[in-house]
């Protein structure tokens, strides 16, 4: 049977912009650029993207569509005993699935809340923010061991999750493509709306020197390098399997390299434009509230739940408008990254492996993803899926699979090969410096954000300050799924007789 | 706006529009379409 194919170049770019585009590009890159200063990690940064993100995209995009199957299917093309390796960034990408989208029904929660200011206006609404959040919506309980029953209303709303994802997946590329073009220009042109309205509120400016001015001498140390990389490994959505099963829908004679790039350009734009509607919030805060910018949360769930409605109950008008245009901007883009994870890093490599249906594979992945997502709704959610479970597959999980496939890609298929593949059909030629970024550079780089940012905290201290047994379900998620990795490599493919 | 941020905002914009602008190009010269 004939391979999907996206039908228009256009559709996989939007595709794969909204893939990389998520809920990281609003909440952790702009925080980076402040926290390490401003222009000096922006260098740092873009070096990242030359070095590591555009060639491990590349990589990614040509090894799918050079053996035209997802990730289990590429590598077991470069030798079957390597079929491993393609399932484990499956089984990150389950993993992520089953708390990515509840995150994402809290963002549902809220352009309800939005609509009707359930946590206030003005002042009152302002203190009344954060407890309306880890309060009415999380009801958050004192730590792991306390996980409570599911909250009925966030429920609700991982259904509504569920069940637009299952519509955008099950008929393929054929709805993920149009659907994605749509869904980006309404984000973008939403994050329009927010950033003109950002920037034009009191103290906005004082929020984006904040982010924006630049320390040089941040460049000789080490932090602003392991941060830099690790946003370029995090926002392209790489090591997750999906590009690879993107890229495995493009034809044989789609472009790989010119849309990497464009892929590559058009997410660290959309971070950078997200700064200015972040920071100018900031510094209105900043200002409304007569607090410095530490007590601002600028980064991750605070900001998105916390700081950002602070603002909204602050501004000085239409604030529900604002309030459901930024809820709606947020759901968007995280729904192009949870149906490019559920189709391209679960359902197509189940397909590919066992040649299911479509419809059927796609909605027994929903409804397995949302039975265990429930158990983030809970009170004690928050701190086993987007804590402790993404610790593991998001950062450990990712960051592993991504060097050990760069490596096995760069030595065993090798990249030279694969050079030849893409450059045959592309708009530019790379040289034979891409190979060493593969060979070398690639896996080098993510085992220094890995190392550094994670194993030399985590071992000798707990992560995240939890009690140990708790922050040991990082190692047992990752032995496991390298584990099941090797049981799927076992079970028999179709048309394997 | 400190001067430090404006260059920095100024520069990263060139380098965005420039780059995105640069692969449009690349893929109007090769005869490509948004319908390929």
């Amino acid at each position: 049977m004939e391979r999907e194919t996206w039908g228009k170049r256009g559709y996989f770019l939007f595709a794969a912009l909204g893939s990389a585009i998520g809920l990281g590009n609003i909440w952790r890159f702009p925080h980076l650029a402040h926290t390490y200063g401003g222009g000096a990690f922006l260098i740092a940064w873009m070096i990242g993207l030359i070095v590591l993100g555009i060639p491990w995209l590349m990589m990614e995009f040509g090894i799918g569509r050079y053996f035209r199957s997802s990730a289990p299917g590429a590598f077991a093309g470069i030798g079957k005993r390597w079929e491993w390796l393609g399932w484990w960034p499956c089984w990150i990408a389950f993993g992520i699935i089953t708390y990515y989208s509840v995150v994402l029904a809290w963002a549902v929660r809220y352009i309800a809340g939005s609509a009707t200011m359930a946590w206030g206006v003005g002042k009152a609404g302002a203190e009344a923010a954060g407890g309306f959040f880890f309060g009415d919506v999380l009801h958050l309980s004192g730590g792991p061991a306390e996980i409570g029953a599911p909250v009925i209303a966030l429920v609700i709303c991982l259904v509504i999750v569920w069940v637009v994802t299952f519509l955008v997946t099950f008929k393929g590329t054929k709805v993920i493509g149009p659907v994605s073009q749509y869904a980006m220009i309404i984000a973008w042109a939403f994050l329009v709306v927010l950033v003109i309205r950002g920037i034009t509120l009191p103290g906005a400016i004082d929020g984006l020197n904040y982010y924006l001015s630049t320390d040089l001498s941040q460049l000789a140390t080490r932090g602003v390098w392991f941060a830099a990389f690790s946003q370029i490994a995090f926002t392209l959505s790489l090591g997750m399997a999906g590009m690879i099963a993107y890229g495995s829908f493009v034809t044989k004679k789609g472009d790989i390299n010119n849309n990497a790039v464009i892929t590559s350009l058009g997410n660290c734009a959309t971070s950078f434009f997200a700064g200015f509607a972040v920071f100018s919030v900031v510094g209105f805060l900043m200002e409304a509230l007569s607090v410095p910018v530490g007590e601002v949360s600028t980064s991750s769930v605070g900001l998105a739940f916390v700081s950002y409605p602070v603002a909204i109950s602050m501004l000085p008008g239409a604030n529900a408008f604002f309030g459901v245009i930024f809820f709606v901007a947020l759901f968007l883009l995280g729904l192009s990254s949870l149906y490019f994870l559920t189709y391209g890093g679960v359902v197509a490599p189940l397909m590919d492996k066992f040649g299911w249906g479509r419809t059927k594979t796609t909605l027994g992945v929903c409804i397995v993803a949302f039975v265990i997502g429930i158990l983030f709704t809970t009170p004690g959610g928050l701190y086993w899926g987007p804590d402790i479970l993404d610790r593991a597959v998001a950062f450990y999980g990712l960051l592993i699979t991504g060097a050990l496939g760069s490596l096995v890609v760069g030595w065993v298929l090798p990249a030279s090969k694969l050079r030849e593949h893409i450059n045959e059909t592309s708009d530019f030629k790379v040289g034979a410096w891409f190979d060493w970024l593969l060979k070398i550079v690639v896996p080098v780089g993510l085992l220094f954000v890995v190392i550094q940012g994670g194993f030399l905290s985590d071992i000798p201290a707990s992560y995240g300050g939890y009690p140990r047994w708790a922050s040991n379900v990082m190692w047992w998620v990752l032995i496991g799924t390298l584990i099941l990795s090797f049981v799927m490599q076992g079970c028999k493919t179709r048309g394997s007789d | 706006m400190e001067s430090g941020a404006i260059i920095t905002a100024v520069i990263m914009w060139v380098v965005f529009i420039g780059g995105l602008s640069w692969c449009f190009s690349r893929w109007k010269r090769a005869g490509g379409k948004w319908e390929d």
